[in-house]
């Protein structure tokens, strides 16, 4: 049972084009039935090195070797599988029954065979009785659930999992641990990268920590938790300061989808000028879509909104007054430079050229970004494009700042800095920030008030 | 104090997307993918040649209870054809514009009715075929590969609309003058393509990626040929796989085996 499946010797990487190595110097043992853990901050390298040990690295340049020992028992199944860390881009059929069967159909199991596999893997993962239905309809943590049991139903040696729980609420992680637990007490070899692990803490063997590409501990106890110095600058909201009238306001919201149903229910909310609100609920609650109305994306089935005055505006209505950042902020960046991106939006506002100089100037400061102005938005690392798409929304002081789950994909230091950001925005600006989210807030001071939303109605929760 | 809108609009959010697959069962979801190609095709070539009312008339019919037999909504017919409609209100009066109204009317409605007729099938299709069954109708005429690649392209069409509908938003509240208005004049097409045909360019490659690098991962392309879910196998009561074709050759299979 203690035999080495996975045996990486000195293994190291650089990505075409880049300066430095992604990975370098990796020596690493994993063990059979052994939970691994990798973790480290964002752009470490744990990803790259799953990547790695699936042979998946494409282009670049690579060192040293990895040994991924293959199956005695079952000479079709493969020597390792991973799950990624976007499930949404890793399902590629339509119907649950199909995305299970797809690896084994590849690995020409026979036709009768899948079918049992096909059971045998949502079994596993507690999908049971799901297998016709439509993967569009199910929840993050479905999704993710989902994306495991395709990857057992190959029979892999080895499991890799990317940072399984980044896109999942409190009970999707909850769920997410127990079909880990079940995997473990059957002997499987499990290798997760996971910045966060403290959901898994009961699980992991053992922790091999990253540092900008080297292995800089193998350790079994977890890491120590990043330490928060309170910031003098969390001031609570003053009526006083900002007076008294709402930025946003919402009346008896109703919305639907077909098969989910109702998911907004005469939902209620009034921001005041100057809050900084956070918007809790759980994956499919209906933040999103909540978002999605205000921005104008989506018009209710009922209910009147307000944002910034306006009733019911579209999205050209809110050019430069309301500020939006939904998820995967890089999909918002097209301009050469990160000036120019930044400039976008209040040269369309008419904003004088030498004003324009000024307010960039200070909006790249302010997102602690100036040293990339000149850089391309697009070849910067997720962290930098994530402020780069913030300096380009704040850039024009909106009144209203609308974030949908902004803290997806960074890593604790990075949210830390980003709630730091953003809780000077009310201060400097003026701005009303709401953040809307599956999780906790990094900080929980941060907020004014907290409110939760809930069987499609918003209430607030206890400080 | 409430405005509320009319009460339809909520029935009209029945499906995500136009041609979404819809998961119920009905007699057109039990047809075989090759039959409902043929029906579709033969329904198709009909409208084409439809020319007078009274043939019209009787596809518009069949095409109906071929849609409603599948045990889809007006709401989801009026998703498929809502964008026809618009096409309808265009040529129309163009017609009318041309010919005048009286010889102008009749054409211009033939024609629209003949396009709605011509599209109807395929979206009864979509609507009723699962990506399996399609691959396996396709997989007979083109290597299994190429239709994989054309109905995985499929399957990410909505998250592309998804996609293009959060850009447009995002870029109009930066200011990009995206709206169709806005787009009527030619001064305003450099936006269209910076703001919105460019960060879109740069996802579909980033998920194409993701996409290929996932299907890598789990085997496809690792042999000529592939085996095929049998769906029927998926039934509670269905006896369990594998026993009669792989006898002497597999181990006994259970949860552990995992």
């Amino acid at each position: 049972m203690h035999d080495t499946i996975l045996d990486i010797e000195d293994f190291g990487f650089t990505y075409h084009g880049a300066a430095e190595s992604s990975l370098t110097g990796i020596s690493a043992q994993v063990r059979c039935g052994e939970f691994v853990c990798l973790t480290g901050d964002s752009g470490c390298g744990k990803s790259t090195l799953l990547l790695g040990i699936m042979g998946l690295l494409r282009g670049g340049r690579g060192v040293g070797t990895i040994r991924v020992t293959p199956s005695d028992v079952d000479d079709r199944a493969p020597a390792a599988g991973i799950v990624f860390q976007t499930a949404e881009s890793q399902i590629l059929c339509s119907t649950v029954a199909e995305e299970v069967a797809f690896g084994p159909e590849n690995l020409c199991v026979p036709a009768d065979e899948i079918a049992l596999r096909v059971r045998e893997g949502l079994a596993s993962v507690g999908l049971t009785g799901e297998e016709r239905r439509s993967v569009e309809r199910f929840s993050a943590g479905q999704k993710q659930r989902l994306a495991v049991a395709s990857v057992l139903a190959m029979r892999p040696g080895l499991l890799l999992l990317d940072e399984p729980t980044s896109q999942l609420d409190v009970q999707g992680k909850e769920e997410l641990v127990a079909v880990f637990t079940e995997l473990k007490r059957r002997g499987h070899t499990i290798v997760m990268a996971e910045h966060d692990p403290r959901p898994f803490e009961a699980l992991v063997d053992r922790y091999l920590k990253l540092e900008r590409g080297r292995l800089v501990g193998s350790d079994r106890v977890p890491p120590d938790p990043v330490r928060y110095r309170p910031k003098a600058f969390l001031l609570p909201y003053s009526s006083t300061l900002y007076g008294t009238r709402p930025v946003l306001d919402v009346q008896g919201l109703d919305l639907s989808y077909p098969e989910t149903g109702e998911v907004l229910k005469k939902a209620q909310l009034r921001v005041s000028r100057g809050e900084r609100v956070h918007l809790f609920g759980c994956n499919g609650a209906g933040k999103s879509s909540l978002l999605r109305c205000l921005a104008g994306l989506i018009r209710p089935d009922a209910g009147r909104i307000w944002v910034a005055g306006k009733e019911s505006p579209g999205p050209g209505d809110l050019r430069g007054q309301v500020g939006v950042l939904f998820q995967n902020p890089a999909r918002q960046l097209f301009a050469e430079t990160v000036r120019e991106e930044v400039a976008f939006a209040l040269q369309r506002l008419a904003y004088p050229v030498e004003e324009v100089d000024r307010v960039v100037a200070e909006a790249l400061s302010f997102c602690g970004i100036a040293h990339l102005a000149d850089r391309a938005p697009l070849t910067l690392s997720f962290g930098e494009q994530h402020r780069v798409a913030l300096a380009a929304v704040v850039a024009p002081r909106p009144t209203l700042l609308l974030l949908d789950e902004p803290f997806a994909g960074l890593d604790f230091p990075q949210r830390l800095s980003l709630l730091a950001l953003l809780a000077r925005m009310p201060i400097r600006y003026g701005t009303t920030v709401l953040i809307v989210s599956h999780d906790e807030l990094p900080d929980r001071r941060w907020a004014d008030r907290s409110l939760r939303l809930q069987g499609g109605e918003i209430a607030e929760t206890a400080p | 104090m409430q405005k509320r809108l009319p009460k339809f609009r909520s029935s009209l959010r029945s499906c995500d997307y136009a041609c979404q697959f819809a998961t119920n069962d009905s007699p057109v979801h039990r047809l075989g993918a090759g039959w409902k190609l043929l029906f579709g095709m033969v329904l198709s070539a009909l409208a084409a040649g439809g020319r007078n009312p009274v043939t019209l008339s009787v596809l518009v019919a069949a095409a109906l209870a071929y849609y409603l037999a599948a045990r889809l909504t007006l709401a989801d017919l009026w998703r498929d054809v809502r964008l026809f409609a618009y096409q309808a209100a265009l040529v129309i009066p163009l017609y009318c514009l041309i010919d005048g109204v009286e010889k102008g009317l009749w054409p211009g409605v033939r024609i629209s009715t003949q396009i709605v007729l011509f599209y109807l099938p395929g979206a009864v299709f979509l609507r009723t075929t699962r990506t399996s069954e399609a691959m396996a109708g396709l997989r007979r005429i083109i290597p299994y590969r190429l239709s994989f690649l054309v109905f995985v392209s499929v399957r990410f069409v909505p998250v592309f609309f998804s996609e293009l509908e959060d850009i447009v938003a995002l870029q109009r509240m930066r200011g990009a003058r995206l709206s169709p208005r806005e787009q009527l004049d030619p001064r305003n097409w450099p936006d269209l393509f910076n703001c919105l045909v460019l960060p879109l360019m740069v996802r579909a490659l980033k998920t194409a990626d993701e996409v290929s690098r996932s299907a890598e991962a789990r085997g496809f392309g690792l042999y000529p040929q592939r085996t095929y879910l049998d769906t029927s196998r998926l039934a509670p009561g269905a006896p369990e796989g594998g026993a009669r074709e792989t006898e002497g050759q597999q181990r006994p299979l259970s949860a552990g085996n995992f």
